[in-house]
């Protein structure tokens, strides 16, 4: 004989809501907190380390060590040891730095050295914080129209792309950097 | 007549007040997919740096992001270390107009070194080194070896006079790592 069909079944199977209402406090609470802390600008960074003495080796060859002097008529690039013609770019005729010019000429000097990564940056003291960061920018990366540089592995002699322009910036005139 | 018919309405008026519902299926919706979106933005970058009040920074093509370090602000008003005033100039930007012209008080400076960025940056230090003595990681046997990054925030107007002090002065405090921050440029 079958039992008789539960009442409390029967009062389970009607129309069953589920109760939002703290799951809706609990998101709003978070997504207020969320937009108070969030931050929409992208920022990135430019690292450069504190120029260091290097310990004595003998080398073989005078480096390039690629200079980049900046002064409020324009900028020159140059080496020390004069393995490169010294290019001085002026400024345009609004006052602000040729950074064209000054990116085709770093993509030049890169095609004759391209093992090299460093580049020694001299800022004038008036040099805005603006015009600093613009030359980082050209010198430390390529554009999509510059040529391709390949540089040979010393091990596997296969040629590889250079990824970056000078990518490591040192700053040459801070004083009593260790 | 009337009487009948008020009755008639206050009886469908309660049954609607009994009734009533807001269906918040919809609004879940749109705040979930708001969490999503900021809880996406917020994996973005991880480490979270924001902008200094009162700094327009340049814009950079750089691909890098910023890395932990320390925060330090050039502002109008002063030097901030790690959201701290240590240092206050004399003249603001308001008072010298478009072109950003930060003075240093004359008992701040000793030679190329601000005194002041100086102390506060040998205190982060020492206590930045506390912390590593104290710590379980080791290299060799010792502490790991402190090594300071300076994430740089300025005005893209301050010029390198000051960003040349307070570099020197990082470099005498044995911060040996300078991450100049900048706005990501929307390509």
């Amino acid at each position: 004989m079958l039992n008789r069909p539960s009442a409390r079944r029967s009062h389970l199977s009607g129309p069953l809501t589920l109760n939002l209402v703290p799951m809706l406090d609990a998101m709003v609470t978070l997504i207020a907190f969320m937009l108070y802390t969030a931050s929409f600008i992208a920022l990135v960074s430019i690292d450069t380390p504190v120029p260091s003495f290097a310990p004595t080796t003998l080398i073989n060859q005078e480096p390039l060590q690629l200079t980049l002097t900046i002064s409020s008529t324009g900028v020159t690039l140059w080496s020390p040891f004069k393995r490169i013609d010294t290019y001085t770019i002026p400024n345009l005729g609004d006052g602000t730095i040729d950074l064209a010019t000054l990116h085709a000429k770093a993509v030049s000097v890169k095609q004759r050295f391209s093992a090299e990564t460093k580049i020694i940056l001299v800022p004038a003291a008036g040099t805005s914080y603006d015009e600093l960061i613009g030359v980082m920018d050209t010198i430390r990366d390529f554009e999509k129209t510059d040529p391709t540089i390949t540089v040979k592995d010393s091990q596997s002699g296969i040629d590889q792309v250079v990824p970056r322009l000078f990518p490591e910036i040192i700053f040459g005139n801070l004083g009593g950097a260790r | 007549m009337s009487r009948s018919r008020s009755i008639r309405f206050r009886r469908s008026s309660r049954k609607v007040a009994q009734d009533f519902e807001i269906n918040i299926t919809s609004l879940l919706d749109v705040m979930v997919i708001i969490l999503v979106f900021l809880l996406k933005s917020y994996m973005a970058s991880t480490m979270l740096f924001t902008p200094a009040k009162g700094v327009q920074l340049p814009i950079s093509a750089s691909p890098d992001d910023p890395k932990d370090a320390n925060m330090l602000a050039i502002t109008p008003e002063g030097i901030f270390l790690e959201n701290e005033r240590v240092v206050e100039f004399i003249q603001t930007a308001e008072e010298v107009g478009d072109k950003a012209n930060y003075t240093f008080r004359e008992s701040d400076l000793s030679g190329q070194t601000i005194v002041p960025l100086y102390d506060a940056l040998v205190k982060l230090r020492t206590r930045s080194e506390m912390i590593k003595e104290n710590s379980p990681t080791r290299v060799e046997g010792r502490p790991v070896p402190f090594r300071g990054s300076l994430a740089i925030q300025a005005d893209k107007l301050v010029s390198y006079r000051i960003l040349q002090k307070v570099m020197t002065t990082a470099g005498e405090a044995e911060f040996t790592v300078f991450r100049f921050l900048a706005v990501k440029r929307e390509t």
